[in-house]
């Protein structure tokens, strides 16, 4: 069974991690580099059990291109449409494993990740993928 | 309930792919307490369709996909429910990391097992072990448990729904228990299984001293575990003790309900299939690595069931098959038992003298069995006028009507011998 874990974050955490203090600190490159080094082993523990599929990060939510409706036949598209500090998708991981528990239980070992700032509101979700009613009859 | 649910008909299918869409609609999207509810919903949308529809070509993708859709209904439901009450559903993941099992894809049997495993969590009484058990593996619903346990209903759909949310509360993750852990969870299902046998076999309360039904459910179970763990050892003698126990069955009543003990049974009475089968499962098992308490259990019914009668049996050998069942648990029902086989080697007396020691162990003292026990080896010594009082404090002390009419028949019948 595949389940995708959906990672947030807002623009204005993106800053921070860059280095660009916002209303709170910006994060040193130790601590760039302690995170860094916490999802790739995170990343590297389901690459050894085998429930790795795939993952993908992606770029600050400033580059961002929203197309929308039609405006007199013509496709609208806005530039950067999120507000700073709104958490919207910022990359994601697929696993294959036994169970919705078991990628919970994999979703949740990210809140161990070291972070300067307080990540106490962040949020991590996990969804089941739809491929049919076959695998559930595996 | 019915007493026979064979393999063939809608509700032994249903039954028998209860646990395994359970299982596969908890493992994709959790949940059990909800999910749970929503399989005995598909279930009875099975019942009410098949028959005039026809039973779909995929009866089990048919169930999974109707609890999925009843599901996630439900859980919306709960989430609206929970929202307005300003209250979010929330549990805390045990904090450990355990690695996958590697060695192979889960199956749907598994999936019953790890069902067996969580209604039998250490956390729930054996009474809500009991009930969750006969709901989410056996498919009874909740009107059928309460009915055999002679409990209202509403009670059991508390004792069901209290034991759901322990383990939802629990947070055990649907899965194996790891390895160390398995052998000891096992134990708790085969205990619930054996005490869902004798609910049925020996009913601890109430006018009807079988409830059957029960007792084939728990054969029924114990079947399903032995396919899936056919190398235990314990796991078929339990499955070999329920089958020789119950072979006996049809020849333990009279007509009028009343209680006729082994040595007075009718023995062409006895189901020769069970004991054909049961003698077969235990002799298979018994060479086989350690021999634990419920095939000593199973091997001594089936000396009692081999036997042509009560004085040919091999009293010797059941003596001694007590004797190592005494060695791997302190019961005192075990130490009842094997008096009486002493009293039938060494004589009346012999029993009589072990008996006494167990006067003093409180957990059996006041038990309606020892009293029993003391008026039939008191009776064999030939002492009527204190059997006849063993009898009636047995008789007293005794929760069953078809025992205390057995007892006050044994009373009776001594004073109209002398």
């Amino acid at each position: 069974m595949k389940y995708m874990i959906l990672l947030y974050a807002s623009q204005q955490e993106y800053d921070l991690m860059a280095g660009k203090p916002t209303d709170e600190p910006a994060w040193s490159a130790e601590d760039v580099a302690a995170m860094h080094a916490f999802m790739a082993s995170w990343n590297q523990d389901l690459v050894d059990s085998g429930e790795f599929v795939d993952a993908r990060g992606l770029a600050a939510p400033v580059h961002t291109r929203r197309i929308r409706g039609l405006q007199d036949g013509v496709p609208v598209v806005t530039d950067g449409p999120y507000p700073e500090t709104q958490e919207v998708l910022a990359g994601y991981t697929i696993v294959e494993c036994d169970s919705f528990d078991r990628a919970t239980e994999i979703a949740a070992r990210i809140t161990k990740s070291p972070s300067p700032g307080d990540a106490s509101g962040a949020f991590i979700d996990v969804r089941p993928i739809i491929e049919g009613i076959e695998e559930l009859e595996a | 309930m019915t007493t026979a649910v064979t393999d063939d008909t809608t509700e032994g299918l249903l039954r028998r792919l209860a646990p395994q869409v359970l299982g596969a609609v908890v493992r994709r999207y959790g949940h059990f307490d909800t999910a749970e509810d929503a399989v005995q919903e598909a279930l009875i949308a099975a019942t009410m369709q098949w028959p005039h529809d026809g039973v779909p070509d995929n009866p089990r993708a048919w169930l999974i996909t109707v609890t999925s859709r009843r599901l996630t209904d439900l859980l919306r439901s709960e989430h609206a429910r929970q929202r307005r009450e300003d209250t979010v559903a929330q549990w805390t993941l045990p904090d450990q990391w355990l690695a996958p099992a590697a060695d192979r894809p889960a199956s749907a049997f598994d999936d019953t097992l790890i069902l067996l495993f969580m209604c039998c969590h250490p956390s729930l009484s054996p009474a809500s072990q009991i009930a969750l058990t006969l709901r989410a593996v056996g498919g009874l619903s909740t009107a059928e448990i309460a009915r055999a346990f002679l409990v209202p209903e509403a009670t059991m759909t508390r004792r069901i729904s209290r034991a759901k949310q322990r383990i939802k509360d629990s947070g055990i993750p649907f899965g194996m228990p790891p390895g160390a852990e398995r052998t000891e969870r096992l134990g708790a299902v085969l205990h619930v299984l054996y005490l869902i046998f004798n609910e049925g076999y020996a009913a601890t309360s109430g006018p009807s001293l079988q409830r059957s039904e029960l007792s084939a459910e728990a054969i029924r179970l114990a079947r399903m575990v032995q396919r899936l763990l056919p190398d235990d050892g314990e796991v078929t003698g339990l499955l070999a003790l329920m089958l020789l126990t119950d072979a006996r069955r049809p020849a333990r009543t009279g007509p009028d309900g009343g209680l006729i003990p082994m040595a007075e049974q009718d023995r062409s009475l006895w189901n020769a299939g069970y004991i054909a089968e049961g003698v077969a499962l235990i002799t298979a098992a018994l060479p086989r690595g350690t021999t634990g308490p419920y095939q000593l259990q199973a091997a001594i019914a089936a000396i009692h069931d081999e036997a042509p009668s009560a004085e040919a049996t091999d009293w010797p050998q059941i003596m001694a098959l007590y004797e190592l069942l005494m060695q791997t648990a302190d019961n005192p029902v075990v130490a009842l038992n094997h008096a009486v086989a002493v009293a039938m080697v060494r004589g009346a007396d012999a029993g009589l003298d072990l008996l006494g020691k167990l006067d003093a162990d409180e957990r059996i003292a006041g038990d309606h069995r020892l009293h029993a026990v003391r008026g039939h080896l008191l009776e064999m010594a030939g002492d009527c006028v204190a059997a006849r009082e063993s009898y009636q404090a047995a008789a007293q002390r005794a929760t069953s009507f078809p025992q205390q009419r057995y007892l006050n028949a044994r009373a009776a019948r001594l004073v109209d011998d002398q």
